[in-house]
C-alpha cells in the first residue's frame, strides 16, 4: 500500500503539468462546493438568527382569525387576551391603513407594539422618548422607497372600530436598518396604546411575540406557532437551494472526475510496458492495479493540498468580508443580509473531502480493473488494444 | 545442490491462437539448464527464443508439457505464487531497457528491494554495490532519459542482479547496443556469472553474445536443432 502511493507519487510528480490540470479541475469542484455550500449555510444561519432577533422572538402566539398572508383576514383577525395568561408576552396589533407621502399614496400595514418590548430588535425606545403626537418607525428600505427622513410628518389615513375614516399627521421619530424584509416594506411601527386609541379597540391584539421563557398554553381563539414553524418557508428555500447546488456539485465533479477517468484510460494504454516491467519484477496484477488506483485516487489528494493552498485564502476572506449578495431583500421577499458571510463547518469540509477521494478512487478503480486481465507478455511487447 | 537442475523443460509446446487457426511456436520441446549455466538460446527471428525464455520466467505458460523452475511447476503457480517466484529468484533484462521513466536510477535498481519489504539500509547498501558491478555508481542520481543506451542496459542488468536472483533471463540484451558496449555488457554478466554463480540464459542472435556462451541451444522453427556445449573460453581480447 505504502509503495503504491510512493509511485504514484513520483508518477503523477513526473506527469507534470497533466497532473495539474487534472487536481486543479478536481480542487476548483472542491473550492465551489465548500464555498457554494458554506454560503448557503452563512445565509440560512444569519437570516435565522435575523428572523428571530426582528420578528419570530421565540414564536407567535396568533389570532385563529389572521392569517399572515391575506390582508384582508387583518379586519377580524384581532382580540384580547385574557390579562393572565400574557406574561411573557408582547402584544402586537395590526391595521391596514393609508399613507400619502408628497402626495402618493401607499397602503400599509400599521402596526402599534409596546413600546417597552425587549423581545425584538425594533428600536421602539425612540417611540418612547419622542414627543410627537403620533410617532412612528420604519425600516431603511420603506424610507427610501417613500423617500422620508428623520423628523418628516405624513399624512396617515385609517379606519377606526366602526369603519369610519380617519386621518392625522404621524412623524417619522426613527429609521432602523433591518435584512427581515416584512418588518420594513409597507410597515409602519408606532406605541400600541397609540394604535388602540386612534381605533377604539383598547386591549387588542393580532398576535403576542414570545420570549424565551414563554410555555405555550391552550387558549380559546390563539394558536402557538413555534420559532420553527415560522422559519419553514426559509427552511424551504434553504433546502431548495441546497439541491440546486448539488447539481452544479455534481457537474463540477463530473468534469473533474472525466478527466481522471481518461487520463488513466490513457496512461494504462500508454504505459503497457511498464505494467509489464511491473509484473517481471515481481508485482502481481492486483498491485498493479492498487498503484494505477492510487495514481488516480491521490489526484484527489493533490485537489485537497492545491484547493488548501488558493482555496483557505479565498473562503477566509469571504467568512471575513461575506460576499454581497446580488438581488436585495425587498426585491426576493427573504431574509437575506446586503453582505452574507459564509460559514464552513467541520462537516461540510471533511464531507467534501471524502466524496471528492471516494469518487477519484472509484473512477481510477474502473479502467485500472483492465490490468488484472492483462497478459504480461503482450504488456511487454507495448501491442495491446 | 549444484548440479540440479534449475530449468526442466519437458515436452513443452506452445500454440497461439491466430485467426482460425494456431499458431505453433514451440513444439515438444525438452531440454534441462543447470545452476550455474551461462547459456543462451539462439536461432533465427521468430523461432521461439522469447516465447521459451517467457515460459521459463512465468510470465507465460505452455500450452502442453511441464516447465519446473527453481522446483515449481509453471503451469500450476497462482498469479501470487508466479510473482513470488519473479520477485525471489528470477531478474530480465529486456532488449528496450524497460526503465521506470520517473524514476532514478538508483530507484529503479532499489525497486525490487522494496517489493522485497528489505530495510531503506540493506536496499542502499545492495543498489550501491549492484550498481558498482556495472560501472554505474556515478549516475544513480540520474534519470533514465539523461543516460545513453549502454548505461540504461548496463541499470538493468544492475536492476536484475541487485536482489541476487538464482536465475538472469535476458532476452536480446544487445540488440540495441552499439559492438563496444555490447562486449562491456556480456562481459559484465559473465564477470557475475562467476563471482555469484548466477545462471544466465540468453536469447540472442548477437555473434557477440555468443562467442561467450559455455551453451548454445539452437531452435529452428520451435524445435531444438543443436544443444552445443562450448569449451569455457577466457575473456576475449
Ligand atoms: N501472441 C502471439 N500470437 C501469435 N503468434 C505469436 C505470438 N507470440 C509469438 N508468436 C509467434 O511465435 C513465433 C515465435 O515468436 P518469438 O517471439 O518467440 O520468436 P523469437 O525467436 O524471439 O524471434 P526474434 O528473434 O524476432 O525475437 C513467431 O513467429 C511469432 O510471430
Ligand atoms: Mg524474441
Amino acid at each position: 500500500m505504502k509503495l503504491a502511493f510512493q509511485l504514484a507519487y513520483k508518477n503523477l510528480m513526473g506527469a507534470g503539468l497533466r497532473t495539474w490540470l487534472n487536481a486543479g479541475v478536481l480542487s476548483f469542484a472542491f473550492v465551489v462546493i465548500i464555498f457554494y455550500n458554506g454560503l448557503i449555510d452563512g445565509w440560512n444561519e444569519q437570516a435565522r438568527i435575523d428572523g428571530v432577533n426582528w420578528a419570530y422572538g421565540n414564536g407567535h402566539l396568533v389570532h385563529e382569525a389572521y392569517d399572515p398572508f391575506d390582508p384582508f383576514s387583518l379586519q377580524d383577525g384581532h382580540g384580547m387576551l385574557p390579562e393572565e395568561m400574557q406574561g411573557n408576552l408582547t402584544p402586537v396589533f395590526i391595521q391596514q391603513a393609508t399613507l400619502y407621502p408628497q402626495g402618493r399614496m401607499l397602503s400599509v400595514q400599521l402596526k402599534g407594539i409596546d413600546v417597552n418590548q425587549t423581545v425584538v430588535k425594533l428600536p421602539t425606545h425612540l417611540l418612547d422618548s419622542s414627543s410627537a403626537e403620533f410617532p412612528v418607525i420604519i425600516g431603511k428600505g420603506m424610507a427610501a422607497s417613500a423617500k422620508l427622513n428623520v423628523g418628516d410628518q405624513v399624512l396617515l389615513r385609517w379606519r377606526d372600530r366602526n369603519g369610519t375614516f380617519d386621518a392625522a399627521n404621524v412623524t417619522i421619530s426613527g429609521i432602523f436598518e433591518t435584512n427581515v424584509p416584512f418588518v420594513d416594506g409597507g410597515q409602519l411601527w408606532m406605541p400600541i396604546d397609540k394604535l388602540w386609541e386612534m381605533t377604539g379597540l383598547t386591549g387588542h391584539a393580532t398576535y403576542f411575540i414570545a420570549n424565551d421563557a414563554y410555555v405555550p398554553e391552550e387558549s380559546a381563539g390563539w394558536k402557538f406557532e413555534s420559532k420553527e414553524y415560522l422559519l419553514r418557508e426559509l427552511t424551504k428555500i434553504i433546502n431548495m437551494k441546497k439541491v440546486s447546488g448539488s447539481i452544479i456539485y455534481l457537474l463540477l465533479l463530473s468534469i473533474g472526475l472525466l478527466a481522471i477517468f481518461d487520463t488513466q484510460v490513457l496512461s494504462i494504454f500508454r504505459r503497457q510496458k511498464e505494467i509489464g516491467t511491473y509484473i517481471a519484477l515481481g508485482m502481481t496484477r492486483w498491485q498493479v492495479v492498487g498503484l494505477f488506483t492510487a495514481e488516480g485516487s491521490m489526484y484527489s489528494f493533490f485537489a485537497t493540498v492545491l484547493g488548501c493552498i488558493y482555496g483557505i485564502p479565498l473562503l477566509a476572506y469571504m467568512a471575513n468580508k461575506g460576499f454581497g449578495m446580488p438581488l436585495s431583500a425587498d426585491q426576493s421577499g427573504l431574509i437575506l443580509a446586503e453582505r452574507i458571510f459564509p460559514v464552513y463547518g467541520a462537516a461540510l469540509i471533511i464531507g467534501t473531502i471524502i466524496v471528492v477521494v471516494v469518487s477519484a478512487t472509484i473512477v481510477s478503480f474502473l479502467p485500472a480493473r483492465k490490468i488484472a486481465r492483462m497478459n504480461p507478455v503482450e504488456a511487454l511487447k507495448g501491442k495491446l488494444q | 545442490m549444484s548440479h540440479e537442475n534449475i530449468i526442466s523443460i519437458e515436452h513443452v509446446s506452445k500454440r497461439f491462437p491466430v485467426g482460425d487457426g494456431e499458431f505453433t511456436a514451440l513444439s515438444d520441446i525438452t531440454i534441462y539448464f543447470r545452476r550455474g549455466e551461462f547459456a543462451g538460446v539462439v536461432g533465427p527471428s521468430g523461432s521461439g527464443k522469447t516465447t521459451l525464455l517467457n515460459i521459463i520466467g512465468s510470465l507465460d505458460t505452455p500450452t502442453e508439457g511441464t516447465a519446473v523452475v527453481m522446483g515449481r511447476n509453471i503451469s500450476n503457480l497462482s498469479h501470487k505464487e508466479s510473482a513470488r517466484l519473479r520477485n525471489m529468484h528470477l531478474g530480465f533484462i529486456f532488449q528496450v531497457y524497460n526503465l521506470l521513466p520517473v524514476y532514478t536510477v538508483f530507484e529503479n535498481v532499489e525497486f525490487a528491494l522494496i517489493l522485497q519489504h528489505k530495510s531503506a539500509a540493506e536496499r542502499k547498501k545492495a543498489v550501491m554495490e549492484a550498481l558498482e558491478w556495472v560501472g554505474m555508481a556515478g549516475m544513480a542520481r540520474k534519470k533514465p532519459s539523461k543516460i545513453s543506451g549502454g548505461e540504461g542496459q548496463r541499470v538493468a542488468i544492475a536492476r536484475a542482479m541487485v536482489k541476487r536472483p538464482d536465475l538472469v533471463l535476458a532476452d536480446e540484451p544487445t540488440a540495441n547496443l552499439d559492438a563496444k558496449n555490447a562486449h562491456a555488457i556480456i562481459q559484465t554478466m559473465k564477470n557475475l556469472n562467476r563471482e555469484l554463480h548466477t545462471t544466465f540464459l540468453f536469447s540472442t542472435h548477437d555473434e557477440k553474445v555468443m562467442s561467450y556462451l559455455d551453451r548454445m541451444v539452437h531452435l529452428e522453427d520451435g524445435k531444438v536443432a543443436k544443444d552445443e556445449f562450448i569449451k569455457t573460453k577466457t575473456t576475449k581480447p
